[in-house]
């Protein structure tokens, strides 16, 4: 199990690194998250649940489950983390987050949104990070919405558009690149 | 040439305002407490219009305020000394309707209700409904990322818009779609309160009426018991298309207000709405009235007007407590919901503590608090007390967990409590987004992210999720 300051040492001592959920991906350019994993908090009446980045959807499933809970987007492989489909994935994942933890390219522990349903204090930043292919920060924690299965289960048969490229084509993701990892420590 | 010369020669006539009197409608939202002449507002009628008022801006470093309607609550739309309101009240045009992908592009000006009313013939309408909807502007519900009652639900504006332009304070046009790869950047320009872009252009999702709706209104004796019910009814699997509560004061204001009798002896009102299928809404109905064994009285709305006159009651809340008093001070901090019972017990210590009468209405199913604080501006020192008052509430919404605004936005009423809810870093983080998209520092500078000095200078100590920074240090 790896720990946050572990993790912030390793961004302020790295150059090149890139973020894996891979266990054989064990070298010293690699984050390896899938090490740091499990649920934070969840309480069923709240509609929110609080994840380690690492931890993987079966994980989470199944404790949903337990309360005939579901997260209510589409989820190609249950074997993945939440913190690999929080970076790939588009607005159907997005639509369903409410906050995130990162370590940006310094070292810095952030938190942006929270564990409510609403929260428009300050830019969305835990909405503008999804799909960002680990390209800007660390993602170590995401705080998600989710709603009983029998209601769940219509938008997780709607697949979403996956990002298969790490590009940020626009003039603009370069520039808010620069601001989250300032230094180009995310490869 | 000055800079209303050049606005005047560059556009049309009666479009570029000035003079104190033309202008006085402009001088604030609807947190009218903060005011200030503008050195001009702008009307324009179409996209390069508006772009010919940012070129000129831009080129005179001049500051500009864009303004929907002007029914923001917190300061969002409030001119800044010698700036340039650009006013989009005039681009009200429905563009284009898709009644078979359930979708319409309509310009910013565009009311709210009036979406829903234009596509009603389809059985269609636009979900978010901020009680300001017959007023407020979907490019301002997009720049706040407005809610609503039925947001629990349907969601916020975020999740119902499908795109949007955007042209940045350099004239650069941007498309910003749901089926964009990369990052979220159209879920970031929602709630940038007008800071990052103009939002000239809009997509909404739009949603197929639902067959059948009811409204259950339940009265408790109790906010615990009300607050337990709330969570009885989401444990149980029922996602209602609206929770709402209020406390005894609202109640009482609601009804001799609206009239859509509401039980007046009870201590906590809760207005549960199903909607969907006929036989969903049938049978979450039966499940929801076997939850509510607490309550005191209970009634389900027989029709559709009754339902609407029971909603009546609540969307009339703000004006009904407001003809209560002189002024009163709207609050939107939102919290987990298991602290619900707590935090009001805490609100109404504080009310007694400061000596200023609170109403508390809210969307208990998302959490959402809206503790109106009943004031007279006329009495010296009562519109601090009152703002001290609302510190503290959003203070103990932090310590709670949650945030300081749900959905009314920061604008400049909430910059001091920004400093409570993030660190340095973090609205570090916030002042560099807004200076890639706007480096010069134009659109509504100063608003909705407090400047560091701003922060250092409350010096308040900064207790960020639970956690003392340099917890390692002793203190005294
Ligand atoms: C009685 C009352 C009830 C209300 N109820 C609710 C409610 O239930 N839920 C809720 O969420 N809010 C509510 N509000 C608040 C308000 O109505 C919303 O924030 C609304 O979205 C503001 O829309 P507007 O067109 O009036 O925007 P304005 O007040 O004109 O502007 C709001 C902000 O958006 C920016 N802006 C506006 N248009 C654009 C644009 N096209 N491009 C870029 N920036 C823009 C402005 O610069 C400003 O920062 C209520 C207000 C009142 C007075």
């Amino acid at each position: 199990m790896r720990s946050i300051a572990e993790l912030q040492n390793q961004v302020r001592s790295g150059s090149q690194l890139r973020i894996t959920n891979h266990e054989k991906d064990s070298d010293e350019t690699f984050v390896n998250m899938s090490l740091y994993s499990g649920i934070v908090e969840y309480f069923p009446e709240e509609l929110v649940v609080t994840l380690k980045a690492g931890t993987t959807i079966n994980e989470v499933n199944q404790i949903l489950g337990e309360n005939n809970q579901a997260l209510p987007f589409y989820i190609d492989n249950p074997d993945k983390t939440i913190g690999s489909l929080y970076a790939t994935s588009g607005p159907e994942f997005s639509d369903s987050v409410l906050g995130v933890q990162i370590i940006n390219g310094k070292g810095e522990l952030l938190n942006f949104g929270g564990q409510v349903m609403k929260n428009v204090a300050g830019y969305d930043v835990s909405r503008l990070l999804v799909g960002s292919m680990g390209r800007l920060a660390i993602v170590t924690q995401i705080s998600l919405k989710i709603l009983p299965k029998k209601i769940a289960v219509k938008f997780q048969n709607q697949p979403s558009l996956k990002n298969t490229k790490p590009t940020l084509g626009l003039y603009f993701e370069q520039k808010l690149k620069k601001v989250f990892d300032p230094y180009g420590v995310f490869l | 040439m000055s800079v209303i010369s050049q606005l005047t020669k560059a556009l049309p006539k009666n479009t570029v305002i000035i003079g104190d009197e033309n202008t006085r409608p402009f001088e604030c939202d609807g947190l009218s407490v903060y005011k200030q002449k503008p050195l001009a507002v702008v009307l324009p009628r179409d996209i390069s219009q508006i772009k010919k008022v940012l070129e000129i801006c831009r080129k005179n470093n001049t500051p500009v305020v864009t303004r929907g309607a002007g029914t923001g609550l917190s300061g969002g739309a409030t001119p800044l000394e010698g700036c340039v309101v650009l006013g989009l009240s005039r681009l009200t045009r429905i563009i284009s309707i898709d009644a078979e992908n359930k979708t319409a592009i309509v310009e910013p000006g565009v009311r709210n209700l009036a979406i829903s009313d234009a596509v009603e013939e389809f059985d269609l309408y636009y979900a978010p409904d901020p009680s300001s909807q017959i007023a407020c502007s979907i490019g301002g519900n997009v720049a706040e990322n407005s809610g609503g009652v039925h947001c629990l639900k349907y969601g916020l504006t975020v999740q119902n818009i499908e795109a949007i332009k955007i042209i940045t304070i350099d004239g650069e046009e941007l498309l910003l779609s749901r089926q964009d790869k990369g990052l979220g950047l159209l879920a970031l320009m929602n709630g940038s309160e007008g800071l990052l872009g103009v939002i000239t252009e809009i997509t909404v999702k739009l949603t197929q009426k639902p067959q059948l709706a009811k409204l259950v209104m339940a009265g408790f004796s109790s906010v615990r018991d009300c607050a337990n019910a709330v969570a009885e009814i989401i444990k149980a699997g029922i996602i209602p298309s609206g929770l709402e509560m209020m406390d005894k004061f609202a109640i009482e204001a609601s009804e001799a207000f609206a009239h859509p009798g509401y039980p007046v002896d009870a201590e906590a009102l809760l207005l549960c709405e199903l909607d969907g299928a006929e036989d969903t809404v049938v049978h979450d109905l039966n499940k929801v009235v076997e939850l509510l064994s607490k309550a005191t009285s209970m009634r389900i709305s027989e029709n559709e007007d009754e339902r609407l006159l029971f909603w009546k009651g609540r969307k009339s809340a703000f004006p009904a407590i407001g003809r209560l008093s002189p002024d009163y001070y709207c609050m939107d901090g939102t919290i987990p919901k298991r602290h619900l019972a707590d935090v009001l017990e805490q609100i109404s210590n504080l009310s007694e503590q400061y000596k200023l009468r609170v109403a508390n209405v809210f969307h208990a199913g998302d959490g959402n608090l809206h503790p109106l604080i009943l004031y007279d501006a006329g009495r010296p020192g009562e519109l601090e007390k009152t703002e001290d008052f609302g510190m503290d509430i959003l203070k103990l919404c932090i310590e709670v967990g949650g945030s300081i605004t749900g959905e009314h936005g920061v604008g400049i009423e909430k910059l001091d409590a920004m400093c409570h809810q993030y660190n340095s870093a973090e609205l570090d983080v916030f002042h560099q987004i807004k200076a890639a998209f706007d480096p010069h520092s134009l659109l509504n500078p100063g608003k909705a992210v407090p400047t560091l000095h701003r922060c250092a200078e409350l010096g308040r100590m900064h207790v960020h999720h639970g956690n003392l920074p340099h917890p390692e240090l002793e203190r005294f």
